[in-house]
């Protein structure tokens, strides 16, 4: 469960102070399919980022499964970060020198897990996002969506509690939105895998579970379907 | 995988690589030439220098190079060229009288050093004979006594083969001597400055005119030349009352050279370092800046600083394992085929000759400096890289991803 408590977050932009979040209070549970939108500007990516112990809160509290992550070094952060969420960008940010195989791989060599079971869970990954047949292409093989859901099978191969995804389908065309999409729900549905996502995507807003709406770094409403 | 990851990298802009990595071996290339090169003429010049004049080890008695006095020979000498010429390691042993004499023909004077040897036991220790223009080293010449003269005396003295030459000095009762003595060859080594002073007669001859029953100096030459040092050592401990010096000792210029040697190829390789330092800098520099965003994705899943800093690390050692052996092997062969075939400077024959060296350049390298400069190399790339690798872990993950 995500647990952030009256978040706050000030930027300085040269002399003047930027409110990114102005006390923002919100809880994930697990298995939720969540969407947080806005538009651009509005706080919705620093939300994420302080989440997902990208970014430290001005003021505030962030707890993860019981881990207050404002607490942990940043060494130790990392490794929560490596062991507790998994991470989709808006433009991918898949390793270029990999193969598919090796960027999903890649976050288990990290977590040193054998050999047997990184192969196994790599072939499932890629399978479930449809992928079965690119293991060995490389990022710059690949179309926008196909390098976007080997994105996905990555951030799910450290088996983290959930998945954050900021905005996700920008940079595709609405066949691979929607397909990714298919997979990312079901995903959620068979695995109870919890996905968050940052988005201004109507195809996304959607097909999601739960709407937070975010403006001017405030919640303006929280809507669940 | 950080090894696979490094290593892929070097190859996301082959060209910027490949430019690194030919700066580098380009680098190696020509400070292990420059420095071969300075090797050999180094090696050349010492070399020369013991084969012509100096050899390895001299003895003189202690008052003549105090005074240099006619009368001053070596009092031992017979007991000191035994126990030389029984010595396992001994090449050759010439014992020499020398005398500054007046010398003079019809066309010039000129003052030179008369050296009194004995032919065939000078051979094995100078290589005057291999440079003479007839091979008459020192056979009689039907009544006159014979000298060897140099080319460049033999221009100032308006001389040439069978000129009669006139010495003049004062012999061992200080009363004035002249000998008159027939040019039977000329000879010309690598030192013109050496040419210029000295001429060869035969011991036998000189002694009667000079009255002078002795000689003023052993020269010895080893087979090992290593063992130089502990050479001497015996023979002072056996003769200490005798000045024995080696090459060191004889020709300190010789030694400063050699240490002289060492600095500038130390500079030299201060100079390779640093420029492949740069290199690396400058590369792992653009590698990192151009590498942001994904550096920032490395962070923000979960690879720790520590391996962002390590494969920055071994990006640059990789660089540095293709260049340095690229360098190394072109610097080796090259080395090779020019410590064999030499490096022809004729062009510039005479003034090398005024400093003891030959025209032709025998590049030589210690296998050490091979070892010395793979070390350095792969040591100076570690170090350079350091920057580029700090300058990675201070990426803010969420700033990288949001603005790159």
């Amino acid at each position: 469960m995500i647990q952030a408590s009256n978040i706050h977050k000030t930027y300085n932009d040269g002399k003047v102070k930027v409110h990114a979040l102005r006390g923002i209070d919100v809880e994930i549970k697990e298995g939720e399919f969540t969407a947080i939108v806005g538009p651009s500007g509005s706080g919705k990516t620093t939300l994420l980022n302080i989440v997902g112990g990208l970014d430290t809160p001005t003021l505030g509290e962030v707890h993860i499964s019981d881990t207050n992550i404002a607490q942990l070094s940043e060494n130790e952060l990392i490794d929560f970060r490596l062991n507790h969420i998994g991470f989709v960008f808006q433009s991918y940010n898949l390793i270029p020198v990999l193969t598919a195989k090796e960027n999903v791989e890649f976050l288990m060599l990290l977590q040193k897990r054998d050999e047997e079971e990184r192969n196994e869970r790599t072939t499932k990954l890629l399978k479930a996002v449809g992928l079965e047949d690119q293991i060995n292409k490389k990022p710059n093989e690949m179309s926008g969506g196909q390098q976007q859901r080997v994105a996905v099978a990555r951030a799910l191969a450290s088996k983290p509690d959930f998945v954050l995804a900021d905005e996700p389908t920008a940079n595709l065309d609405s066949k691979s939105t929607a397909n990714l999409l298919d997979i990312m729900l079901r995903l959620n549905e068979e695995e109870n895998i919890t996905f968050v996502f940052s988005t201004h995507d109507q195809r996304v807003i959607d097909r999601a579970k739960r709407v937070i709406t975010v403006e001017d770094g405030k919640i303006l409403s929280d809507e669940t379907r | 995988m950080i090894f696979k990851i490094a290593f892929k990298n070097i190859w996301r802009n082959k060209l910027r690589s490949w430019t690194v990595i030919i700066a580098i071996s380009l680098g190696i290339f020509g400070g292990l030439a420059v420095i071969s090169t300075a090797t050999g003429l180094s090696d050349m010049r010492q070399n020369n220098a013991i084969r012509t004049y100096v050899s390895h080890i001299q003895v003189h008695d202690s008052a003549y190079l105090k005074y240099s006095g006619l009368n001053d020979v070596i009092t031992q000498e017979k007991g000191i060229l035994s126990f030389i010429k029984k010595h396992p390691n001994t090449e050759g042993v010439s014992t020499r009288l020398r005398i500054e004499s007046f010398i003079q023909t019809a066309g010039g004077t000129s003052g030179v050093i008369l050296n009194g040897i004995n032919p065939e036991d000078e051979k094995q220790v100078t290589n005057i004979a291999e440079k003479l223009q007839q091979g008459n080293f020192l056979k009689t010449y039907k009544r006159k006594p014979p000298i060897l003269i140099s080319e460049k005396l033999a221009t100032k003295l308006n001389a040439k083969i069978k000129t009669t030459i006139q010495c003049s000095f004062t012999d061992a009762n200080g009363l004035s001597a002249t000998g008159v003595f027939k040019v039977v060859d000329i000879f010309s080594t690598s030192n013109s400055m050496y040419d210029e002073v000295n001429a060869f007669v035969r011991l036998e001859d000189l002694q009667a005119i000079s009255s002078v029953y002795g000689s003023h100096e052993i020269a010895i030459t080893l087979k090992d030349e290593e063992q130089v040092e502990r050479f001497r050592e015996e023979l002072i401990a056996h003769f200490p009352e005798q000045h024995i010096a080696s090459w060191r000792g004889i020709a300190p210029e010789l030694g400063y050279a050699d240490k002289m040697m060492d600095l500038v190829m130390s500079i030299f390789l201060v100079i390779i370092m640093l420029a492949l330092a740069f290199g690396i800098v400058n590369t792992m520099l653009m590698a990192v800046l151009e590498r942001k965003k994904e550096l920032g994705m490395l962070i923000s899943v979960g690879m720790n600083k520590r391996k962002v800093f390590w494969m920055i690390v071994w990006e640059s050692i990789f660089l540095s394992l293709i260049a340095g052996p690229l360098g190394i092997v072109a610097s080796y062969l090259a080395i090779q085929f020019f410590g064999t075939h030499g490096i022809d400077l004729s062009f510039a024959a005479e003034g090398l000759r005024s400093v003891g060296l030959e025209s032709v350049i025998f590049p030589t390298l210690n296998a050490n400096y091979y070892i010395l400069i793979s070390v350095l190399v792969v040591s100076t790339s570690i170090l350079s890289c350091i920057y580029p690798a700090l300058k990675a872990l201070k990426l803010n993950p969420a700033e990288t991803l949001r603005t790159a």
